[in-house]
């Protein structure tokens, strides 16, 4: 599903380089559920951009659900992006001048799908995440937990390939954060392929596996499954 | 898509609310401005007759010679040709359809009415024009009733007339005038055709007068106001003194009259010069005119371009709009780079979720084309009441002619500006939203 | 102040600088290219014609028909109007200062001149002219009652005696006195003498271009004007003009109903129709620039005020690293000092292109640099106004605000 093979992301100024990422690989399968975990400035924010195209990588290649990246345009990343990935991010990133229904909405705008199949996806995913009778409200009228289902509910409704999930219980307590975690898990357990990024210990060992990241690269961990036996990378992009 | 972003349009506007008034005063103002003095300049340079206005010439003789034009700051003909000429050039009848005219003033006396009873049936002066029937198809005068006077009467100047719709609605109020009989000078007319509105602005076919002079109220044959020696109310120059008497003037020098010609096409013009020129010609050795010689003939464009009809001082006034829009843009560039620096987040969340710059962009634009539209209708109440201004400045010119292309909004103009409004509230939002479309997606989140 | 810092954080923030600045130039450059219009306009308008306008009231008299006996209505009409109540004097003639229609004519020094001196304006008067229009008379004198004859229209008499103004006179005769000079309004006819000069009157057409370079050439013939219809020019005492203008009215229909009088107006009135252009022309300039400079100054509140809001993290950083509260709002003001004063500068410039391109045009007198200047100092403290509110703002973001968004 996620194939990274030898990726490394280096930022330029006139006087230095950093490199972000370094000889990085990972390899999730579909229905997996994996945690990145490392210290802060470790490179698993960058990970996570790259991984969901948000940003352009400096070497190596990835491949999303069995297709190369390399060489596409704007458009076609935000297509790819739209159709394949859904995003939870740690603070909710939720539009706050749309209620909860429109909310949802937006990446199926995005996908120009037509108003009845929409209202369907939408309606579908919010009674997953148990928030049909929000459908009006505004996200300031919404708890921390009840945004980041909403979230939530915005990244199934167009029915992802993968979840990429960034410190989703980062801004809640302890009773919400629990609430999100078994509902990442429900989903886990329907057959969804989640990625999810933190530094939380715990958080990371309710996951299926963990892949530690420092200063932008892999450390071998015992559980982690085989490494990639793939043919040589192509010169860096 | 259009219409979800329309509604996000609307709605990202009320939440700030300040700051969209500021845009749409701003685009409002910057237009009203601009658009008061385009209706200005486009009243008064408004071709008057679009149809035909590469069919209709002024033919110019140069009557007195270069000596004449001594210390003159350009080096023009005379607008209006003497009697000889112009009868000259009727004789000759070289054009399709051809008139010379000239303005005249006569007192009306309303019909049956002893002068000075009661007030309503005083004599009262009107002003009129002396000229060929032909000058009622050349200048596509429009009738309310009746029409032009028939070649039998223009040839022998009978004692008809046709009446603008204002005169004979004072006159004979209430009933059709045409049959009916007016009292001008103290002899009877009778009325062969009366006018629907008619004011040309400019009244370009006799720009001998001031642009503003009155419109007149009547019209009679030619022949028949130089057989009753009606004097010429315009405008009359002479470089040497005329023999006395009314034969003195006929035959002098004098330029009074003006003339105009229709000719279907370029291969006419060019004949007509030629004519013209051999005229010009046969003075010169009959030995009248002691110089080269010169002719000139012009359609209406370049003759009210040659006239100065759009004064310089229209066209500074109309840079002026337009340098007052031009702020009111930039002003607007500012504060729609405000309004979406501060969306940053919200529009990164949007590209995070798949759109891409293309959706943004059209986002964006549509929210500055609500912002354009708003802002024209702003500027179309701005610019009613710019014009309504302009409308009571100008009062004391409106009593002699009507203003109504110069003040009034019609559809058109309605039009124009809504689609200047937009046009150029869009222009302004490119910047603001090309910057708002290039930030990347990543940087956003992260800062959340 | 640290100059040099702010500078180098607004290049990094290029644009919006460069918003408010090129605001800011183009509004001078306009404003600085409308007034010298405006101010033409006004210019002319304040002109005085140098009769009593105050006082004057004019009126067309049209006879009915071709009445044949026209000399003795028109000496029936004066002395009607003359013995009016409220009324000095009057004259009966075929144009006025300020009319918008008349005769001009040329004037030669000698009869082989080929092209003549100057141009003027003929007035035709009687020996009551002078006090009806209330001349002031610089040299000579006024016509007597035997020296004034008939003019019909298009009558070709040359009169052997003229009254004109000073300005023509110095056209004519720069070097000497013009009194008793002959002058030619039509070489082949014999020469006329001028035996007074007046300060000033008005050509009839003030207010229109081709006739500026002699509005102020006025030459006064001693004739009553013979026609059908004339003007009758009418010199009220003060503060009686409006009764006399009815009296007049009355009694001269009293007299006779054979003939129609309108456009009775106070000479105020016709000054107002001779301006109406040009006094639009500048209402609208006036509104305009006031509005566009409105505009400009909001703009820059409007945008300072997001620059604030943008800098609060940064505005509590410098306040929690010690600046006091007159620093951050001296900061802002210099900054905007910056801005605005670039922008004056470019507009300045601009102002001044602007001006010769009019200049060449138009024949517009070029503005000062010293009026250009005097109108940039005055956007800059205009603009350091608008710039109070936002920056007083700045000044009192908390010093927490570098850590939490307050």
């Amino acid at each position: 599903m996620l194939k990274m093979i030898h990726l490394s992301k280096v930022y330029r100024t006139e006087v230095v380089e950093t490199y972000a990422l370094r000889d990085f690989s990972i390899h999730v399968k579909e229905g997996e559920f994996v945690a990145v975990t490392g210290p802060s400035g470790s490179g698993k924010t960058t990970f996570l951009t790259i991984a969901g195209l948000l940003e352009e990588f400096t070497g190596g290649q990835y491949q999303l659900d069995g297709a190369d990246v390399h060489g596409l345009n704007d458009n076609q990343r935000s297509r790819l992006r739209n159709q394949k990935i859904g995003f939870i991010f740690q603070s909710f990133n939720l539009i706050p001048d749309l209620n909860v229904f429109d909310n949802v909405d937006v990446p199926l705008r995005y996908r120009r799908l037509p108003g009845a199949e929409r209202r369907k996806r939408i309606n579908e995913s919010l009674e997953r995440v148990g928030l049909s009778a929000r459908a009006k409200h505004y996200p300031a009228e919404l708890s921390g937990g009840q945004q980041q289902r909403v979230a939530i509910a915005r990244a199934l409704a167009g029915s992802p390939r993968l979840l990429l999930a960034d410190e989703p219980t980062g801004n809640l307590d302890s009773q919400m954060a629990r609430g999100v975690m078994q509902l990442l898990e429900e989903l886990h357990r329907d057959g969804a392929t989640i990625v999810m990024v933190t530094h939380d210990p715990e958080l990371a060992a309710r996951a299926q596996r963990e892949v530690r990241i420092v200063d932008g690269q892999v450390i071998d961990l015992a559980a982690q499954t085989r490494l990639v036996g793939e043919p040589q990378p192509r010169p860096g992009v | 898509m259009m219409g979800y972003y329309i509604r996000l349009a609307i709605r990202g506007l009320r939440r700030n609310v300040a700051l969209t008034a500021l845009m749409i005063v701003a685009v409002g103002v910057g237009i009203g401005a601009s658009m008061t003095m385009l209706t200005t300049l486009r009243a008064m340079s408004a071709d008057p007759i679009p149809d035909k206005d590469s069919k209709l010439f002024v033919p110019q003789i140069d009557t007195w010679g270069p000596d004449s034009r001594h210390g003159e700051q350009d080096d023009r003909l005379q607008d209006q040709l003497s009697y000889g000429d112009a009868m000259a050039l009727m004789r000759a009848h070289r054009g399709a359809r051809q008139t010379a005219m000239y303005a005249v003033s006569m007192d009306v006396s309303p019909e049956g009415a002893a002068a000075g009873t009661a007030t309503s049936a005083k004599p009262f002066q009107a002003s009129g024009r002396a000229a060929y029937n032909d000058f009622f198809s050349m200048f596509e005068v429009p009738f309310r009733s009746g029409g032009p006077w028939g070649a039998v009467d223009d040839e022998h100047g009978a004692n008809v007339v046709v009446l603008s719709g204002r005169l004979a609605d004072r006159v004979f109020p209430g009933t059709d005038a045409v049959g009916k009989t007016i009292s001008l000078d103290g002899r009877d007319y009778r009325v062969v055709g009366v006018l629907k509105p008619w004011s040309p602005l400019p009244h370009y076919y006799d720009l001998t007068q001031s642009a503003f002079t009155a419109m007149e109220d009547f019209y009679l044959p030619f022949a028949m106001a130089i057989d009753r020696h009606l004097e010429s109310y315009g405008n009359n120059n002479c470089r040497a003194a005329p023999s006395p008497g009314w034969e003195g003037r006929l035959n002098s020098d004098c330029v009074w009259l003006q003339f105009w010609v229709e000719l279907p096409g370029a291969a006419a013009a060019r004949d007509y010069r030629a004519f013209l020129a051999n005229y010009a010609a046969q003075q010169r050795l009959s030995g009248r005119f002691h110089w080269t010689d010169r002719v000139e003939l012009h359609d209406v464009r370049e003759w009210m371009v040659q006239n100065k009809v759009v004064s310089d001082e229209v066209k500074v006034n109309t840079m002026i709009g337009a340098g007052v829009l031009a702020v009111c843009l930039i002003n607007a560039i500012g504060l729609m780079l405000a309004k979406l620096a501060s969306r940053a987040a919200d529009l990164g969340i949007r590209r995070a979720l798949g759109g891409s710059r293309r959706d943004i962009f059209l986002q964006c634009m549509s929210e500055t084309a609500v912002v354009g539209l708003l802002g024209g209708v702003l500027g179309l109440v701005l610019t009613a009441v710019g014009l309504a201004a302009n409308r009571a400045l100008l009062a004391p010119v409106a009593k002699h002619i009507s203003l109504d292309s110069l003040t009034r909004l019609d559809t058109g103009m309605v039009g124009i500006t809504l689609a200047v409004a937009i046009f150029s509230t869009l222009c302004a939002g490119l910047y603001p939203t090309w910057r708002a479309t290039s930030v990347q997606p990543a940087w956003q989140l992260k800062a959340g | 102040m640290e100059i040099l810092p702010i500078l180098s954080a607004l290049r990094r923030n290029k644009v919006g600088a460069v918003l408010i600045a090129l605001q800011i130039a183009l509004t001078l450059a306009i404003v600085c290219n409308a007034l010298p219009v405006i101010q033409r306009h006004l210019e002319r308008m304040r002109r005085p014609t140098g009769i009593d306008e105050s006082n004057i009231f004019t009126l067309n008299n049209q006879w009915v028909g071709q009445p044949q006996d026209l000399r003795s209505r028109i000496k029936g009409d004066l002395a009607t109007v003359r013995g009016s109540p409220g009324v000095i004097d009057a004259v009966e003639t075929d144009s006025f200062p300020l009319h918008g229609g008349g005769s001009s004519a040329g004037l030669f020094l000698a009869p082989e001149q080929k092209f003549p001196t100057a141009h003027t304006a003929q007035y035709l008067v009687d020996e009551h002219g002078f006090a009806t229009y209330g001349l002031k008379l610089e040299a000579g004198r006024w016509f007597t009652a035997d020296e004034i004859g008939e003019m019909q229209p298009h009558d070709t008499k040359v009169p052997g005696s003229i009254v004109i103004t000073r300005n023509l006179a110095h056209a004519l005769f720069p070097s000497v006195s013009a009194l008793g000079q002959m002058v030619y309004m039509d070489t082949r006819a014999a020469p006329s003498r001028i035996i007074g000069i007046v300060e000033r009157a008005q050509t009839p057409w003030a207010g229109f271009s081709w006739a500026e370079s002699f509005i102020e050439n006025s030459t006064f013939m001693p004739y009553e004007f013979l026609y059908k219809g004339q003007y009758f020019v009418v010199r009220t005492r003060p503060g009686q003009m409006a009764g006399a203008m009815q009296a007049v009215q009355n009694r001269l229909f009293a007299q006779s109903h054979q003939r129609v009088i309108d456009d009775v107006q106070p000479f105020a009135e016709s000054r107002k129709d001779t301006y109406a252009v040009p006094r639009a022309t500048s209402v609208l300039l006036t509104v305009v620039c006031a509005v566009m400079l409105a505009v400009t100054i909001l703009g820059v509140t409007g945008l300072t005020m997001y620059w604030v809001t943008q800098r609060r993290r940064q505005i509590g950083m410098r306040r929690a690293l010690g600046a006091r509260q007159r620093d951050v709002l001296r900061y802002f003001q210099v900054e905007n000092l910056l801005i605005a004063g670039s922008g004056v500068a470019a507009g300045v410039v601009l102002g001044l292109i602007g001006n010769l391109w009019l200049a060449r045009h138009l024949e517009l007198a070029r503005m000062g640099v010293g009026y250009i200047c005097a109108g940039g100092a005055i956007v800059l403290v205009f603009s350091q106004a608008a710039v109070l509110w936002p920056a007083l703002r700045a000044a009192r973001v908390p010093p927490a605000a570098a850590i939490r968004a307050l």
